[in-house]
């Protein structure tokens, strides 16, 4: 039970984050200096965010299911689905812009709690029920829109206010909302008994089930809030980019997972940091932008991205089979 | 009897903390059935395992065939001839009956597998045996005894000259067990060895022809079985001084009223019709041998596991429990013997796994009140005299004796009044465990209920007010602790079946 002496702000914030933190920082100076200092200045790394907070969305979502032991691949379709349903009933139904936003939300939900439900009161495998419903979700977005793209709304048009969301004028409500978020994210999984049991169950399943605990319950919970943060993502995709195609969303789940898994968050369950989702999305979208910025194209992302989750989960593999 | 195909001599064997094997001696002959007999933890399966190359043995000499020997893996000692057949079946059960015993020595025909071949060779086999098994038959449609009968099968096509029998009888009926010991006597005929560990008397009288019996990790003789009765085994088997005190008489007053009553629990082949009283103040102990079903009682009880039927009356109020959420609602709490996997969740704090039960108690609005969850477990960290810095420690850092006091004051913040002690010590070393005994006193003397499963039967005569011994998931005795002996207890533990 040795105690290692450790300064009291890497006791607080945690060896990982800063580390990741400063890898981030050496990131920027490093693509800055490739780029000859083109990648420099605030207004460019606002737009760089601007386009990151649907990702950011994902994977705090996705930090809720992995925290549990469980995996969900479906968030980037459904994100798609979300957009591409309510989008296409706006345009082609008239369905008023706050009720399309609403809708967005609630197909997301909708669809954690059809994942959770499955896992948890059926017990079939996150990985394959994430996997059907990542389909289900590509297979119902391109039915409702005959496989058609959708274009929400441009900013210069009436109904445009909801891109606000993502900046206004150059000020970066995106950043603000997405913090904000993270923050409570951090509260409902640190500070109240959802995050508690959602944590436990992920370490060990079974003693929290004999403890008279509704396991069932929590375990379908963290794929709701999952849900909800998908559909809330879906709001801020087409916030930034405006246009949503049928078929397609599954890179964001590697992304997304990506992010999270760097962060801290182990895929065997029981850890989770959303600061270090936080920190861990903010290095993926920094990476991507870094690749474009220096000329690669947007399939070398794919490569780095993918090698990235397995660098971050292989650490995570090892760092506990060293604990044992 | 035959010449001596296999001696051990002197065979000792530590693992950290426990003296395993202390210089144990076993001879077996060909053409002879020996028994080797002991209480749970003799060390019987350790000295088997030293002998088919498992465990390294750390001092001591085995003699096989005339030549000192030593297998380094199972796949050696299977090679010399030595197999074990072990009490669960290593079978696939998708795979055909002679797929499965030619696994890893597939016939081959160029590089396709030649499965009529194959089913002529287990045909054969069967036929030396008088097994009737077809060899095409998928292994997973072949009852548990048939079953069985290909693992023998397969140890004797290994041309086995020592077969080793791990409690073969565990799962079978009565009609399969003598349809066992008919091929057992044929193999007697062929000259081959046999060691045969069980817990059941009439099949030892039955098929042995010598019983060697172990205790404490020794050695402690051998008896022709002809010439010897039940209770001279039983006597080797627990003629241990027991150096701890046993109660003589019950604390629990004769009138104390029954806080918890289950009658004609049903589940499984573990827990066949148990019915059992506790009363308010009392250690109820269960005890028997491996595989009693005591565990699985207790987990039915608990609502862990389901259960066909039967009646739980909590302070009089028949209740239902169908899960463990159930269970808690009326006050009962389950230490289980497997603490790492059913207790406590190591990558928790201490604080946070003292609240785990009872969160509902712990919160403000929708925020856990952290510092209420720390003052609670500190208070049980004193109480329990719990060794941890502070109760923001990891529980996976703490020992065995202080996570077990961990899951303790889980249940007690909980204030469950009925509380199952499923092997309480197991692993906790003696300071500890003494610790874990005056705790228990404690508990019941504040008016709380025990039951304490337990194989170790010092602790059993030592703890318990009254004692249930269950043998092949049946309840076979209640004994007052006025009245209880080793011998009894034993007796019952081990008793024939009808």
């Amino acid at each position: 039970m040795e105690k290692i002496k450790q300064n009291a702000l890497v006791k607080k914030v945690g060896f990982n984050r800063i580390v990741l933190v400063c890898v981030m920082l050496l990131m920027y100076l490093a693509f800055g200096g490739l780029t000859g200092g083109s990648f420099f200045g605030l207004s460019r790394i606002t737009n760089t965010l601007n386009y990151a907070y649907f990702l950011g969305f994902l994977s705090l979502g996705v930090t809720f299911v992995i925290a549990t032991g469980g995996i969900d691949f479906s968030i980037g379709p459904v994100m798609f689905c979300c957009a591409l349903v309510s989008g296409y009933s706006m345009i082609t139904y008239g369905v008023p812009m706050v009720l399309s936003l609403i809708m967005s939300v609630l197909i997301g939900v909708l669809f954690g709690v059809f994942n959770g439900y499955l896992v948890a009161y059926w017990k079939v495998p996150p990985f394959i029920v994430s996997m059907a419903s990542m389909n289900i979700a590509k297979g119902i977005a391109a039915v409702f829109t005959k496989t058609q793209s959708v274009s929400w709304p441009q900013s210069a048009t009436s109904d445009g206010w909801y891109r606000n969301f993502v900046s206004m004028n150059g000020f970066p409500v995106g950043l603000i909302v997405f913090l904000a978020v993270a923050v409570v994210c951090a509260i409902v999984l640190n500070q109240t008994k959802w995050g508690r049991y959602i944590l436990c169950l992920g370490s060990n399943e079974e003693a929290v089930r004999l403890s008279g605990v509704n396991v069932k319950k929590w375990k379908m919970l963290a794929y709701v809030i999952c849900g909800t943060l998908v559909g809330i993502a879906s709001i801020y995709y087409v916030a930034a980019f405006t246009t949503v195609q049928p078929g397609y969303g599954d890179q964001y789940n590697n992304e997304a997972i990506a992010g999270c898994v760097m962060g801290g968050t182990s895929m065997a369950g029981g850890l989770a940091s959303i600061s270090g989702t936080v920190i861990g999305v903010f290095i993926i979208s920094l990476l991507q932008q870094g690749i474009l910025a220096l000329g690669f194209t947007k399939e070398y992302q794919y490569i780095i991205t993918g090698l990235i989750v397995i660098a971050a989960v292989y650490s995570d593999v090892s760092a506990r089979r060293r604990k044992n | 009897m035959g010449d001596i195909i296999l001696t051990m001599k002197d065979i000792d064997k530590s693992f950290p903390g426990v003296h395993a094997l202390d210089h144990v001696n076993l001879e077996i002959r060909k053409g002879e059935v020996l028994a080797l007999m002991g209480e749970n933890g003799a060390g019987k399966s350790t000295l088997m395992k030293v002998l088919t190359g498992i465990y390294k043995k750390d001092s001591g000499v085995i003699t096989y065939e005339g030549k000192e020997v030593e297998f380094k893996n199972t796949r050696e000692a299977q090679d010399a001839g030595i197999i074990i057949v072990h009490q669960e079946l290593n079978m696939l059960g998708h795979l055909s009956v002679a797929q499965n015993l030619f696994i890893g020595r597939e016939f081959k025909k160029g590089i396709r597998i030649d499965d009529k071949k194959m089913n002529e060779e287990a045909k054969k086999l069967f036929d030396r045996l008088n097994v009737d098994i077809d060899p095409a038959e998928t292994m997973a449609n072949l009852t548990v005894g048939k079953q069985q009968m290909c693992e023998i099968a397969k140890a004797v096509s290994f041309d086995a000259k020592v077969i080793i029998f791990d409690e073969p009888s565990a799962a079978l009926t009565e009609s399969e067990i003598e349809e066992m010991f008919k091929i057992i006597r044929d193999l007697k005929k062929r000259d081959i060895a046999m060691v045969y560990i069980s817990h059941r008397m009439d099949e030892i009288k039955v098929i042995t022809d010598r019983v060697t019996v172990m205790r404490d990790g020794t050695y402690v003789g051998t008896l022709i079985t002809k010439e010897s009765t039940k209770e001279d085994i039983i006597n080797m088997m627990v003629g241990r001084v027991i150096y701890e005190d046993p109660k003589t008489q019950s604390a629990v007053p004769k009138n104390a009223p029954v806080v918890l009553k289950v009658e004609h629990l049903k589940a499984g082949k573990m827990v066949q019709d148990v019915s059992f009283e506790l009363r308010k103040g009392e250690i109820l102990g269960f005890s028997g041998l491996m595989g009693a079903g005591r565990t699985e009682t207790a987990r039915a009880l608990f609502g862990a596991d389901p259960k066909e039927s039967g009646n739980i009356y909590v302070n009089g109020t028949k209740v239902v429990i169908n899960s463990p959420q159930d269970a808690v609602k009326y006050g009962i709490g389950y230490l289980s013997e497997d603490r790492k996997r059913y207790g406590i969740v190591v990558q928790k704090t201490v604080a946070e796994n003292t609240t785990m039960a009872s969160m509902k108690n712990f919160m403000n609005g929708i925020f856990i009140n952290k510092k209420k969850e720390k003052n609670v477990a500190q208070k049980y960290v004193e109480a329990l005299a719990t060794k941890t810095p502070d109760v923001d420690q990891l529980v996976v850092n703490l020992s065995g004796g202080n996570q077990q006091k961990v899951v303790i004051a889980k249940w007690l913040t909980r204030d469950c009044d009925i509380l199952i002690f499923d092997e309480p010590t197991r692993g906790i070393d003696v300071g500890a465990k003494n610790e874990i005994y005056k705790l228990m006193n404690r508990l019941v003397a504040e008016g709380k209920s025990i039951i304490m499963i337990s194989s170790e039967m010092t602790e059993i005569l030592r703890m318990s007010d009254r004692i249930v011994v269950m043998c092949e998931g049946k309840k076979t005795g209640e004994l007052d602790i006025s009245e209880a002996k080793q011998e009894n207890i034993m007796n019952l533990a081990t008793r024939e079946i009808e």
